[in-house]
């Protein structure tokens, strides 16, 4: 054992602080991070089908062909190239407080945490638009040519077609971005919400600390570990599959 | 039914096809014969406007298929075609192939269109197999079902390219039979194959594309007993005997 | 005219400290109590620590070496009293968090408006107060909440704090409001939450608050937006110096911290930092 190794013990691991951080005291002015991690929970349930949404519409209008919708396509390729290149933070600090110091009436006096949703949304979707284009790409001509044949026409092809096959491709890039989504809920403590994170530096300052880190660490642990060990199962046995198919 | 006048179509400098002209009847038969890359597939994909041609005309029902104003998808309604590679749906069972086009570009209810495709599968022999997935089918259930699946869409008329190029060679009896069953019915069939025995015993006509010209149209006995053109003379002269 | 103060103190004292500094080694020469065991990070200086930014009336235009702003002249009186001259004391940045991390530290001590608490106290030593804190709630003037003389009527008003800050604790405990406080990773977040109406109030420390609403929250032309509509009752907060854990030098600098209150002279650089802050009402 380190020669510090009984304080940072102490410091990152005391069961006592553990808990006491993990219930809050409102009458020393700890939240807990157990109500901090529950907004983590529903934020990123939120984003994550406004994600899907949106990051599934901007990839279609990219990867379409109609030449009315060319400009969209145009903004669609600028929108994904500008947030995938923009820190996640950045995105939360503009819509965060740029936003409501507009004064633009209601759009401005929404909470933090709708801005915060917003923030991760416009993020994320731009990630995962890229993530189904390269599904949609995935998916083999004839298909496309299949479904032409049988005189489907562009949107019934895309929907029938070749969108439930582009995102079966995709579904372990997906939950990958998903996990990220997840732990990035963090960030949303920039905008002063009290998410488990923000609640365990709360705890940590106030009492000089830091065990409601670990608390924190494990809650997320317990969120993203069944997903990764989902995402594993699923690339494993497109694996398989695909080995069976090659023999 | 189908007439191609003097088709030419190109790809970058490489001429595919050299004015073709051809014509299909109402419940006619045609097979196409050629070696490999002779044009066939081209043809059989320009008739159904997957490719677009160069120069020509193709008529069908007595409207020329290069008018701007015709509506494409509506005129795949009514060709069907089967490709070499099948090309069925991995994500749908049997029966949702079937019924994808006949619901979704038909607009047709699903009760109907499902009711009519469960008796497809039973003429094509795979009745029982309606909610099994391609990869779970044989080279050759595969080849019937997407034949099926054109079907399902009621075409006028059905363009086969090479659809039993791909199978194992114990596989492809039970596709020629299903095709002469359908040609039994009346079903107005352009088939583009090397199976020359098949080609003799169903097709009304045959005909002869080499290099993308079509060099010798004739019905099937005449074609194979005695041939006119000295290409397809050769062509017969090269392929296995049949009987 | 604070400056002119400035540079006379240093004169005056440049020549009594000449002898100290030549005869000090291990440690300065001083007669205080405690001093003589005293050991330092490196000798024959005086290593503090503080964060950047830091704020007035704290610091003055973030310059902590500059000897103005409240806990900057405290550091340099301490540190004289101490047996250091004003060139042997060394500034280091510590960020706040940093300031308690287990491991060895880069300060001998932290100064950074840090209030004392018992839990606080298990992992870091502090020093005596050199401060007593009040703290106050920061509102804009166009708020509902402006004119808002008791805690009770704060109830319904959505609060923000910069986080770990013993302000919180204010609201939680004392107020006790509707909607879950919202904590700021820094104090400018907060103020800037506050002016896009984010939030409605903020819990600073009174010479914070009363810097806010001075200098912060107005307009270019320097018009206040904001005002501090009163603090709480002294609960016996205040704030300490931060020590590394069972540090030598504690009883040095609380023997100086005390030596500084019975000469007068935290009471003197109080009034010439810290004067204007009497003057707001407390919270009913």
């Amino acid at each position: 054992m380190a020669p510090g190794g009984r304080a940072v013990r102490e410091f990152f691991l005391s069961p006592t602080h553990a808990w006491r951080a993990f219930i809050g005291d409102p009458s020393e002015g700890l939240s807990a991070i157990w109500e901090g991690f529950l907004t983590n929970i529903w934020m990123f349930i939120v984003c994550e089908v406004l994600v899907l949404i949106f990051g599934l519409a901007i990839a279609v209008v990219r990867m379409s062909s109609s030449p009315i919708l060319t400009p969209l396509r145009f903004l669609s390729t600028v929108y994904t190239d500008f947030f995938r290149g923009i820190p996640v933070i950045l995105v939360l600090f503009a819509v965060g407080y740029g936003v409501p110091g507009m004064d633009l009436g209601w759009i401005s006096q929404q909470s933090p945490t709708v801005y915060a949703c917003i923030s991760l949304t416009i993020t994320y979707s731009a990630y995962v638009a890229e993530v189904y284009r390269a599904g949609i790409n995935s998916v083999a001509t004839n298909q496309l040519v299949a479904a032409r044949a049988i005189g489907l026409r562009q949107g019934a092809t895309m929907r029938y077609v070749v969108l439930p096959q582009a995102v079966r491709n995709v579904i372990p890039p997906l939950l990958n971005d998903f996990i990220s989504l997840q732990k990035d809920t963090a960030l949303v403590s920039t905008l002063g919400i009290v998410d488990a994170t923000q609640a365990a530096h709360i705890y940590g300052s106030l009492n000089f600390n830091f065990a409601g880190y670990t608390v924190a660490s494990l809650l997320f642990l317990l969120l993203t570990i069944p997903m990764t060990r989902l995402t594993d199962r699923l690339i494993n046995r497109d694996r398989v599959k695909r080995l069976a198919f090659i023999s | 039914m189908i007439e191609l006048h003097n088709v030419h179509k190109q790809f970058d400098q490489r001429t595919v096809l050299h004015g073709v002209t051809l014509e299909l009847q109402p419940h006619e038969v045609v097979c196409l014969l050629g070696t490999s890359g002779s044009g066939k597939s081209t043809l059989l994909r320009c008739i159904n406007l997957l490719d677009r041609i160069d120069q020509g005309d193709i008529i069908f029902q007595g409207q020329s298929l290069l008018d701007d104003r015709i509506d494409v998808d509506l005129v795949r309604r009514h060709i069907g075609i089967v490709f070499q590679a099948f090309n069925l749906f991995p994500h749908l069972n049997v029966l949702d192939n079937i019924t994808l086009g006949p619901q979704r570009a038909l607009g047709r209810p699903k009760h109907e269109v499902e009711s009519e495709a469960r008796e497809l599968l039973g003429r094509i022999g795979l009745g029982t197999r309606s909610g099994d997935y391609p990869d779970q089918l044989s080279g050759g259930q595969q080849q019937r079902v997407a034949i099926a699946r054109a079907l399902a869409m009621q075409p006028d008329v059905l363009l086969l390219d090479e659809v039993t190029s791909a199978l194992d060679p114990t596989l492809v009896g039970e596709v020629l039979d299903l095709l002469s069953d359908l040609a039994l019915q009346g079903t107005t069939m352009l088939i583009a194959t090397h199976e020359m025995q098949f080609a003799r015993d169903v097709a009304h006509r045959v005909a002869l594309l080499d290099a993308g010209r079509l060099v010798e149209v004739a019905p099937a006995q005449q074609f194979f007993d005695s041939p006119s053109q000295p290409e397809t003379v050769d062509f017969l002269s090269r392929v296995p005997k049949t009987q | 005219m604070r400056a002119l103060r400035l540079a006379l103190a240093g004169a005056l004292s440049a020549t009594a400290l000449t002898a100290a500094t030549l005869a000090s080694t291990a440690g300065a020469t001083t007669t205080l109590k405690g001093c003589d065991s005293a050991t330092y990070k490196t000798s024959g200086k005086l290593t503090v620590g503080t964060d950047n930014p830091v704020w007035e009336p704290w610091f003055s235009n973030n310059k902590p070496s500059n000897g103005a702003g409240y806990e900057s002249a405290f550091t340099y009186a301490l540190a004289r009293k101490m047996g250091f001259s004003k060139a042997n004391v060394k500034w280091v940045t510590v960020p706040f968090d940093a300031s308690y991390a287990p491991g060895a530290k880069s300060f001998d001590f932290d100064i950074n408006e840090i209030s004392y608490t018992p839990q606080r106290a298990r992992t870091v030593e502090f020093s005596k107060s050199y401060y007593n804190v009040q703290q106050s709630v920061v509102v804009l003037k166009t708020s509902k909440y402006a004119n808002v003389t008791t805690l009770a009527g704060l109830k319904g008003a959505k609060f923000g704090d910069q986080v770990g800050t013993t302000g919180m604790t204010y609201i939680t405990k004392y107020i006790k409001p509707d909607a879950k406080p919202r904590a700021y990773n820094t104090l400018d977040l907060a103020v800037a939450a506050l002016q896009s109406k984010q939030i409605d109030a903020i819990v600073v420390d009174t010479p914070t608050g009363n810097y806010m609403v001075n200098v912060q929250i107005t307009t270019k032309s320097g018009k206040a937006l904001a005002k501090q509509i009163g603090q709480f009752k002294s609960v016996g907060e205040h704030f300490g110096v931060t020590f590394q854990k069972n540090s030598k030098l504690v009883a040095c600098v609380n023997s100086a911290i005390a030596a500084l209150k019975a000469d007068g002279t935290l009471k003197r650089l109080s009034n010439q930092y810290l004067s204007d802050y009497t003057a707001v009402p407390l919270l009913k």
